[in-house]
């Protein structure tokens, strides 16, 4: 088993001020290693989004504390979080959250413009869209995409600085069974062939037979933690970074 | 910054109100600024067509166009003094015009004799000719139909005394609201019932090889009574009056800063509403990684692409508009410098507009990009 590169300890997230003031992550503590993929599930309200938010430094916890690769990212600036954010963490949101403006390509460009500030990618950019089956796609817009498109699209843009850690959102939530299942091989196979740290918050039960580990949260506590027995070893001809 | 100007061009809706706006107001700016450098230049025109170096006015005369009179012998003082070398006179005073159809007009009668300047409406047999053609006027051409003057040569009374429209010239139209109408000194000295031992202007020329403000110097030392410019002081005095003592300049400047402002709310408003529709997009940004300076980047882009675009089009605007406006406006005058002086404010007004959206692009909170 690898070291964990991303973790959080003892954290704890109120929302709200005054007798509005509620907790909605109570003393969580998980670590997260290279090669595995996490489900993280729990009814609505259970702190999956929360976690997320602070494991991918969107969220500073009220107490407790944030590791990712190895640096605690409690006591960093914003411009510091957001470099870590920039260098370690790739994000796959349930909304997709593409640029409307841009074509497939030219949103995976963005991001890698944004971490590599401004040196040429398109190339990469082409080949990581190539390899997720979108080589049509490259000059269409997001709406002329299908849901399965986009939500590949999104994960191209999340791989193209190359992360040691990957954060979905929902990811199959918006998408027909089909392009779901595809979404999750290509997750699955981020975290076995890659190594990559894949943390998934779903609602979907069709994770359960995907994840190497599954947290159940309720009331923004761990209820629960299993290892149901290893995902199944794919032979996809696709391999990522 | 492609996503800048790619978001702007993808709301073409909003993208053709902003550049409008902005065009708009380039425009506004272009045209006032238009309107107060026409206005300069024609406030100091007659002066900057002598060749005197030096003028001699009555003390406290403020412009050209309202003189008073000085003893003509001040002319031959002024030509013993060292370093002058030749000495003329203009003569202007209202007085009325009036041509056969009985049809009456105020005008502002100039006089001048040859050695004025060689660019001085002069009336003369031939056009640039130096016979000069006795009780002769001429006028600008924007000034024929106030003048009744549409067949040349036309017969007119001046003040009650005979005159002929010679010919017209052009460039000297006024913005005083009555027509300059050029004649020999002579002759604007009769109808204007000027005292034979009067003058009104009297400019002197200076020798090659002196100091025009030296020569000033020593002809005021020894004209004590009366008022010695030079002719780039005396311009200056006289715009200066126009703009600053009549309040004429103060409006037209109002305007002008009234067309930056309306660009600015216009630009602003769009800019900012640009911003909050995606604002999603912000908080995107901002999960993946991107800098302050990246933001403000992005948002800068959409401001400053709307900017060029809408100054551009105010700017091609202004050209035909001021052509077709000076047959009503005459003294409008649209400098190439003033056109490129007015894109950096253009380019300013943008990026002022998208302060506030800059603001809104920081403060969004990226943990937002996972709500639906």
């Amino acid at each position: 088993m690898s070291e964990p590169n991303l973790s959080v300890r003892g954290a704890t997230v109120y929302y709200g001020h005054g007798p509005a003031r509620r907790r909605a992550l109570s003393d969580v503590t998980l670590a997260f290693e290279p090669g595995s993929l996490t489900l993280v599930r729990g009814p609505s309200g259970s702190g999956k989004t929360t976690l997320l938010s602070v494991l991918g430094c969107l969220l500073t916890p009220d107490s407790g504390w944030v590791y990712v690769a190895g640096t605690n990212v409690i006591r960093l600036s914003e411009e510091e979080r957001t470099a870590i954010r920039r260098r370690h963490i790739g994000f796959v949101f349930q909304a997709f959250r593409l640029f409307h403006s841009l074509t497939a390509l030219e949103n995976v460009e963005l991001a890698a413009t944004i971490a590599a500030g401004g040196r040429r990618t398109r190339n990469a950019s082409k080949q990581l869209l190539a390899r997720l089956g979108l080589e049509r796609q490259f000059h269409q817009k997001p709406d002329a995409l299908s849901g399965g498109e986009k939500q590949r699209v999104a994960i191209a843009r999340a791989l193209i600085n190359r992360p040691e850690i990957i954060l979905a959102d929902e990811p199959t939530a918006s998408l027909d069974s089909a392009s779901g299942e595809q979404i999750a091989e290509i997750l699955v196979d981020l975290a076995e062939r890659d190594s990559k740290t894949v943390v998934v918050v779903s609602h979907d039960e069709r994770w359960l037979r995907h994840a190497h580990r599954v947290v159940t949260l309720e009331d923004g506590e761990v209820k629960d933690e299993t290892w149901p027995q290893a995902a199944h070893v794919r032979n996809l001809p696709v391999a990522f970074c | 910054m492609r996503l800048g100007w790619k978001n702007i061009v993808n709301d073409r809706v909003r993208f053709v109100i902003a550049t409008v706006g902005i065009a708009f107001a380039a425009f506004l700016m272009v045209f006032q600024g238009s309107l107060l450098v026409g206005f300069l230049h024609a406030a100091s025109r007659l002066i900057d067509a002598t060749d005197g170096d030096i003028w001699i006015s009555a003390r406290g005369v403020v412009c050209f166009d309202f003189s008073a009179t000085l003893p003509r012998r001040f002319i031959d003082i002024a030509k013993g003094i060292e370093g002058v070398e030749s000495a003329s006179r203009i003569a202007t005073g209202y007085a009325e015009y009036r041509t056969p159809s009985g049809k009456h007009q105020v005008i502002a009668l100039v006089g001048s004799d040859a050695g004025v300047g060689r660019q001085f409406p002069r009336a003369t047999l031939e056009p640039n000719g130096s016979v000069l053609a006795p009780e002769a006027v001429v006028i600008d051409s924007s000034n024929v139909g106030v003048l009744d003057a549409s067949s040349l040569p036309q017969e007119v009374e001046i003040n009650r005394r005979r005159a002929t429209v010679l010919r017209t010239v052009s460039g000297f139209g006024s913005f005083l609201g009555c027509p300059y109408v050029f004649t020999s000194y002579q002759d604007a000295a009769r109808y204007l019932r000027l005292d034979p031992e009067d003058a009104m202007y009297i400019l002197l020329k200076v020798r090659p090889g002196y100091s025009p403000e030296a020569v000033r110097q020593a002809v005021a030392l020894r004209l004590p009574d009366v008022d010695v410019w030079t002719r780039a002081d005396f311009a200056r005095r006289s715009q200066l009056y126009w703009i600053l003592q009549t309040g004429a300049g103060g409006g037209i400047l109002i305007a002008a800063v009234l067309g930056f402002l309306v660009g600015l709310v216009v630009v602003s408003q769009t800019i900012y509403a640009t911003t909050m529709e995606n604002i999603e997009e912000f908080a995107t940004l901002k999960a993946l990684g991107a800098n302050r300076w990246f933001i403000m980047r992005v948002v800068l882009t959409q401001a400053l692409f709307c900017g060029l675009i809408g100054c551009g089009i105010g700017l091609a605007a202004t050209g035909p508009f001021v052509s077709a406006i000076r047959n009503s406006i005459p003294w409008v005058f649209t400098p190439w410098w003033l056109v490129a002086l007015t894109i950096p404010p253009g380019l300013l007004m943008c990026g002022l507009a998208s302060v506030a959206s800059i603001r809104t692009a920081l403060r969004v909170e990226p943990a937002r990009v996972f709500r639906v």
